[in-house]
């Protein structure tokens, strides 16, 4: 079985989606032959990933949910790679984990339906969709072990998706949060952004400037 | 002031809109967009507009200014085309980064008061209609983190059906 790990983040490091697979890859490596990683930071695929991907059996898309949808730069990818896929002569199943800063994982549910609206435009088979809200909190957290503590809730879905994945199956979608209270949630995300302001020279008030 | 976001060529636009327009901010495809980063810088370094100084740097402030947007937009898997969705990644210094509840979800908060009503024109020659429900789920979410109002949602073939029917 050949899996593609995707990171539709366009960050070049620490985003909440390289995280996410890389804690999804550790319970993969056993069933998979091959796992490949892919980082789409940019709007476009090259030829090379195009014909690698179309020989995976499964293709694995972690990004960050960018205005209740697909970030731009990998839809622009997903159009390219959809006249491509739908010329493979496989059956390749799609999983999708779309994160999003806001606490409520469902609000990635749009997201996740257009995925699979491109899975059906482009032949492919459709898997399963995770839902993650309160991403702002994985990328600091990648030392707390996977269903422990805040990442409980992730370590289920993410081990349900795996179980999935290995056996190439298809399952309901499933949004989740993370295990803290979301009063405690929103206060840690303002205090970062004051704190981040802060290092840039900036004050609190400067926040809400209006242009 | 009313704003056009639009992925059409030119002359699909002229077609729609032959008459010079009064008060209108368009913003169409005719420059290179840079897709968002994900810094957060148009929050937390240049509060209110994007650190990306391309032609595209000050779309929440152009926001910030209109009371009507219209969004001309193939449908791509039931959402917009990459494109317009660039704009409106590249348009979250509208929005505060502080958040607040609406309708019992976590939003971000107005950093601006003004009230826009969004009509969108989804444009495509085969939209299913899991694609119709997804994208008129999507615009009346998008309206919910911006506060604004959806005052209209539609679905034709091509520019051709619609000409006529906007001014």
């Amino acid at each position: 079985m050949k899996i593609a790990l995707i990171n539709g983040s366009p960050k070049i490091s620490g985003s909440a989606s390289g995280s996410i697979l890389q804690d999804l890859r550790s319970f993969l490596e056993d069933t998979a032959d091959t796992i490949y990683d892919y980082h789409f930071k940019k709007p476009i695929v090259s030829a090379e990933e195009v014909a690698a991907l179309s020989e995976c059996d499964i293709l694995i898309f972690a990004f960050p949910l960018y205005v209740d949808g697909i970030p731009s730069h990998l839809l622009r990818c997903l159009v390219q790679l959809e006249q491509s896929l739908a010329k493979a002569n496989k059956e390749i199943t799609v999983y999708v984990v779309a994160n999003c800063g806001f606490y409520e994982g469902h609000q990635n549910r749009l997201a996740i339906s257009m995925m699979e609206n491109w899975c059906t435009k482009a032949g492919l088979k459709w898997g399963q969709g995770i839902g993650i809200g309160a991403g702002g909190m994985l990328s600091g957290n990648r030392s707390i072990p996977l269903g422990y503590g805040p990442k409980k809730n992730l370590g289920k879905a993410l081990t349900r998706l795996a179980e999935n994945v290995c056996q190439c199956a298809s399952d309901e979608n499933v949004f989740i949060t993370a295990n803290f209270p979301k009063i405690a949630y929103k206060l840690g995300a303002e205090i970062n952004w004051w704190l981040t302001a802060k290092a840039n020279g900036l004050k609190r008030r400067d926040l809400s400037l209006r242009k | 002031m009313r704003i056009i976001i639009h992925d059409l060529g030119n002359t699909d636009f002229q077609k729609l809109f032959p008459q010079p327009l009064d008060d209108t901010m368009v913003i169409a495809s005719d420059a290179k967009i840079h897709h968002c980063l994900g810094c957060f810088g148009c929050w937390t370094k240049t509060p209110g507009a994007c650190v990306i100084r391309d032609k595209y740097g000050d779309i929440g402030e152009g926001f910030s200014k209109c009371s009507e947007a219209l969004v001309f937009s193939r449908c791509y898997y039931g959402g917009f085309s990459p494109f317009v969705k660039n704009v409106f990644d590249r348009s979250i210094s509208y929005m505060h980064p502080d958040f607040r509840n609406r309708y019992g979800e976590m939003h971000h908060k107005r950093r601006y008061k003004n009230c826009v009503d969004l009509l969108v024109f989804f444009y495509g020659e085969d939209i299913t209609e899991r694609e119709q429900q997804v994208a008129r789920d999507l615009v009346k979410a998008n309206a919910i983190n911006m506060c604004w109002d959806v005052a209209g949602v539609s679905f034709s073939h091509g520019i051709a059906e619609l000409e006529g029917r906007v001014s």
